[in-house]
């Protein structure tokens, strides 16, 4: 058997290919579990605030809070799913999770200080837009599904704040957190 | 510097190896999955995988899912350092050898 230098540049391209796709669909089944818990985490506080707004600060905390914690429960069993030294990963990971979320408060932090947004509306508005276009901008690298989700997100998102601002909350509940949980599942079907 | 190897050569089958090469090791893939991956049908998926399942290069396993049939298939160790073999001869190929 012969093979010409064509065929062993389009056999490898072929190969590139492949793995490509299997790379691109184990990360999107390690994140499907993330956009799920925080579609959640929207629906839980969106709607809790809607009902009962003097309590927003507190079911944003909690929300977050017990978001950010299971998020980094979640990281540390799948790192130790990969075939890494035991333990030294799990430090990785959780440090890692820990560094991004850091890094993320401190720049919601300031465009709230900057934008000095008037209401709890525009304040809700400025946080969440900043997450769909993360995933846009992340698609572009690691998969059209990413940015899917990401824009599906952000159009449910800037669609209620233009034209219901008075539902808001609740839109953001249903639509915010319900195309996050969607997008989850969908990627789970990659 | 050694020769291609003619079973996994050929392109479907070379799509197949190298989408569960890209497992990690052990890792198995489903047969619906990996079929919708590479485009193919159900009869010509069989046919490739069984010639790869014959050289001792994939392990397929069967079970149920309640009452679902379930195939999967993994690459064996056998498979990967063939795939890997392959892969290198192609390099070489490519980098003026042979």
């Amino acid at each position: 058997m012969t093979v010409s230098r064509e065929e062993a540049a389009q056999a490898l391209s072929d190969i590139n290919r492949a793995s490509d796709k299997v790379i691109k669909r184990a990360g999107y089944r390690h994140g499907a579990p993330f956009f799920i818990l925080w579609g959640l985490v929207w629906m839980f506080a969106n709607g809790a605030s809607w009902f009962m707004p003097e309590n927003r600060g507190l079911f944003w905390g909690a929300g977050v809070g017990l978001g950010m914690v299971i998020s980094t429960v979640m990281g540390v069993m799948q790192s130790r799913k990969l075939k890494y030294e035991p333990g030294t990963m799990d430090m990785r990971v959780g440090r890692s999770i820990g560094f991004t979320s850091l890094i993320m408060f401190a720049f919601i932090f300031c465009v709230v200080w900057i934008a000095r947004p008037e209401s709890n509306i525009q304040v809700n508005a400025i946080i969440s837009i900043l997450f769909p276009f993360i995933y846009m901008a992340a698609g572009i690298w690691a998969g059209w599904r990413l940015f899917a989700i990401g824009l599906v997100t952000a159009v449910a998102i800037m669609g209620g704040y233009i034209w219901l601002p008075e539902y808001f909350e609740p839109w953001m509940a249903v639509f915010g957190g319900g195309s996050l949980i969607a997008g989850g599942l969908w990627l789970r079907t990659a | 510097m050694e020769g291609p190897d003619e079973i996994i050569h050929q392109s479907m089958r070379l799509k197949i190896t190298a989408t569960l090469n890209a497992l990690s090791t052990g890792e198995q893939m489903e047969f619906n999955k990996l079929k919708a991956m590479l485009s193919a049908t159900d009869g010509n998926m069989a046919t490739h995988l069984a010639a790869l399942e014959k050289a001792g290069y994939i392990a397929v396993q069967k079970d149920f899912v309640g009452k679902k049939p379930r195939t999967r298939v993994a690459l064996t160790r056998t498979g990967r350092k063939a795939f890997e073999k392959h892969v290198a001869y192609l390099k070489d190929l490519l980098n003026g050898g042979g």
